[in-house]
């Protein structure tokens, strides 16, 4: 297997892997701040790493591979400051 | 502009992968996408308790398993765009059929959610939280459609000989829309079925 | 010209333009109105006015698109058109109908039109812009299957190109869409409903397949770009353009009686459709630059270059001003509507009707490129034009912004014709505008008629103005 495949395989897995744990804290009921920041960082870590080897944006010139990380950054913060407010 | 999509894949200065206009498109979906998401997250923020209350009434399960379905079927797609760089087109065709078929697996899991939604009476004037879930759910099943379509025509294309090793454009065109389905999908699941 | 039967368009775009003049005057008659009320009373009131002005700004389009259709169609397809008899036949037909339109909103009280046209036996009147007797309507659709039989055999017997069939289907659309404005439900929400979409898919959706598929085409002929590189743009800004415009129709929804989702689709669609015209505007430019050879029709490259930057202003940039449904609460049908009205129909679609006459009429008359002089003072015409429309659409958007603040966004509204005194400074601004726009148009007919002078100087003259 060379490289792209076998990294491919390892994105595959950790992106399983964290969806599985979204997932179960969903099951679990779990709510508030804390959770709702680590799953917005789990969701940050995917995104990345989608555009990074699966989209193969890893390398890629500017602006075009910032502006997929800058959409997910921007996404996920104002998200997150939108839960925080309605929370409190 | 075009220099863009032809210039060479070296170093850090790579070109984006596919065509160049399919990023444009690509960008504006994110866009759409994102303003969604947040329309959502601050309507949420002036109706918390109904959106929480009924986001206990959505198919957790299916949403998850149709996350995996899509995690899965991006990465049929990367071997596929793989397999096309080494010449082997043939190859490339199989690894899509796959990622075809997981999209049908998608599609499948989310009609049966949407026929639940519907046999409980459910509608987009229901109230806020499932307007939001339909629209949202709807819109990006449409892009699944649409993302299917476009692989389908480069399967074809690929078992028709139409890549090979040099040329493999449409491939890349095919896959990053693909992904971008995908990625809308990784933050759309967490964000309506699990965050409150 | 290529091919003889192109020779059609020539009477199409010599109306239109008749009808354009036809339209400015009502429009400068109109402005008059806003501040003097009784100006020209009775014999032309306010609401005759207005309709002569919108009804003769679609029949001239209409008379421009199918003229651009005539012309690039036989270009396009590497044939003669079917039958150029027809072409003339339905030229005269939807004159002779325009004028008698026309001639009885001006002659006549509307609703003793409407008795004399049967408007009872299918009632289609008294909606705006579709204020057409049954009779009209009736012929426009005769002549648009006529039009489409025309030029779709044309295409399906020829060469088949992305322009030609982007074109037609631009043009079905717009035929099989004007079909609602002869459904008048009672229910006042469907006839919302209908209304809107004859008038909103035209404009924001079947139309820009028209423009688009025009504007590709001049951009092939002047900058002599890959014809592959321009459709492959022309496809990713018609798909964009289509959706966001087609799910933006919502944005008519918001007050109507519609469900309440709508304001979110309309809002969020719409808010999106300004970024295909801005594509629109970085490929045209892009073209441009990339040229392969320099066409001597300076003045067309001016036009399709303003086309792409009005449009973008005009529907794009002034449409999202009050597309989102919050701000659209405020400004609903008011002066910022009429603001963005006038730039867009002036940005997207006048311009682009320009453009291909400017292209087109210098061949049509067997020369490449117009006389120099002549390309001097069309661009005169240009300028003149086009920054006269924009000052006409920053007064109408100060009276816009002035009107929401004063009547509605406040705890203290004041009267509908109190707030109309306070604005009619910006009334008489536009109305001043609008005569330069008047001499702009004298000026861009006198160009047709200039006699060809030294040519030497002459281009160093076009240099020097371009």
């Amino acid at each position: 297997m060379d490289m792209n495949a076998r990294r491919a395989l390892q994105v595959w897995l950790a992106l399983v892997v964290l969806t599985l744990l979204t997932w179960a804290v969903g099951r679990a009921g779990l709510g508030g701040a804390p959770v709702i920041a680590g799953i917005l960082l789990s969701v940050a870590v995917k995104g990345q790493m989608v555009a990074d080897v699966f989209m193969g944006l890893r390398g890629v010139r500017s602006p075009w591979r910032w502006m997929v990380s800058g959409w997910l950054l921007v996404v996920l913060v104002l998200i997150g400051l939108a839960f925080f407010t309605g929370e409190t | 502009m075009e220099r863009i999509a032809s210039h060479p894949a070296a170093g850090q200065n790579k070109a984006l992968p596919g065509d160049f206009a399919i990023w444009i498109f690509i960008y504006a979906e994110l866009l759409v996408f994102g303003i969604f998401f947040l329309a959502y997250a601050y309507t949420r923020a002036q109706h918390v308790a109904l959106f929480n209350e009924y986001q206990q009434h959505l198919d957790r399960e299916s949403g998850a398993i149709n996350t995996l379905v899509l995690i899965t079927s991006s990465y049929f797609v990367v071997m596929a765009v793989n397999a096309v760089r080494r010449g082997a087109a043939r190859r490339c065709g199989q690894w899509l059929v796959l990622a075809i078929g997981s999209g049908g697996v998608f599609v499948v899991v989310k009609l049966a959610e949407f026929a639940a939604r519907h046999a409980e009476g459910v509608t987009l004037s229901t109230n806020t939280f499932y307007m939001f879930y339909l629209s949202l759910t709807f819109f990006h099943f449409m892009h699944v459609l649409m993302g299917m379509v476009i692989l389908s025509v480069v399967a074809v294309k690929a078992y028709q000989g139409a890549y090979n090793a040099l040329e493999h454009t449409g491939v890349e065109t095919g896959a990053s829309y693909w992904h971008m389905v995908d990625l809308v999908w990784i933050v759309l699941f967490p964000l309506v079925y699990v965050l409150h | 010209m290529k091919y003889q039967s192109q020779a059609v368009a020539k009477p199409y775009f010599i109306a239109a333009i008749g009808l354009f003049v036809g339209q400015i005057l009502f429009g400068l008659v109109m402005g008059l109105q806003y501040v003097m009320g009784d100006f020209l009373f009775p014999e032309i009131p306010f609401n005759v006015a207005r309709m002569v002005h919108t009804n003769l700004l679609i029949v001239w389009l209409l008379f421009g698109f199918m003229g651009a259709a005539y012309f690039l169609v036989p270009e396009e397809t590497e044939r003669e058109l079917h039958s150029p008899l027809l072409a003339k036949v339905l030229f005269w037909v939807f004159l002779v109908a325009g004028a008698l339109t026309i001639l009885g909103y001006l002659l006549v009280p509307y609703a003793r039109l409407a008795e004399l046209t049967m408007n009872d036996l299918l009632p289609t009147m008294g909606r705006e812009f579709l204020e057409q007797p049954t009779i009209t309507k009736i012929g426009i659709v005769v002549v648009a299957l006529g039009f489409l039989y025309n030029i779709g055999v044309t295409i399906l017997a020829g060469r088949k190109t992305v322009v030609s069939m982007v074109l037609l289907t631009g043009l079905v659309g717009l035929a099989v869409f004007f079909l609602f404005s002869f459904y008048n439900p009672d229910n006042l929400v469907n006839d919302k409903f209908y209304w809107w979409w004859v008038v909103h898919l035209w404009v924001e959706g079947v139309w820009e397949l028209i423009l688009a598929s025009i504007l590709a085409f001049v951009l092939i002929k002047v900058t002599g770009v890959d014809r592959e590189v321009i459709e492959k743009w022309m496809y990713v800004i018609i798909a964009m353009a289509l959706i966001s415009g087609i799910i933006g129709t919502g944005h008519h929804y918001y007050w109507i009686g519609a469900p309440e989702y709508w304001q979110w689709w309309g809002s969020i669609f719409s808010a999106l459709e300004p970024i295909p015209f801005f594509m629109m505007t970085v490929f045209a430019f892009n073209m441009v630059n990339r040229r392969r050879r320099e066409h001597p029709n300076k003045a067309a490259v001016l036009w399709a270059l303003g086309t792409a930057v009005m449009a973008f202003l005009g529907a794009g940039v002034w449409g999202f001003l009050h597309t989102l449904a919050p701000v659209n609460y405020y400004t609903h049908g008011s002066q910022i509507t009429a603001a963005h009205g006038h730039m867009a129909f002036y940005g997207a679609y006048v311009m682009i009707v320009l453009t291909i006459i400017s292209y087109a009429m210098p061949i049509l008359r067997g020369q490449e490129a117009a006389d120099p002089r002549a390309q001097v003072l069309e661009m005169w015409s240009f300028w003149l034009m086009t920054v006269s429309m924009v000052f006409i659409t920053l007064f109408l958007t100060g009276a816009g912004v002035l009107q929401v603040w004063l009547q509605r966004f406040t705890d203290d509204p004041q009267p509908f014709m109190v707030v109309q005194e306070k604005i009619a400074v910006f009334y008489w601004l536009r109305e001043a505008a609008g005569g330069v726009f008047l001499i702009g148009l004298i000026l861009y007919v006198a160009a047709f008629f200039v006699k060809g002078g030294e040519r030497v100087m002459a281009s160093n003259a076009v240099a020097d103005t371009a």
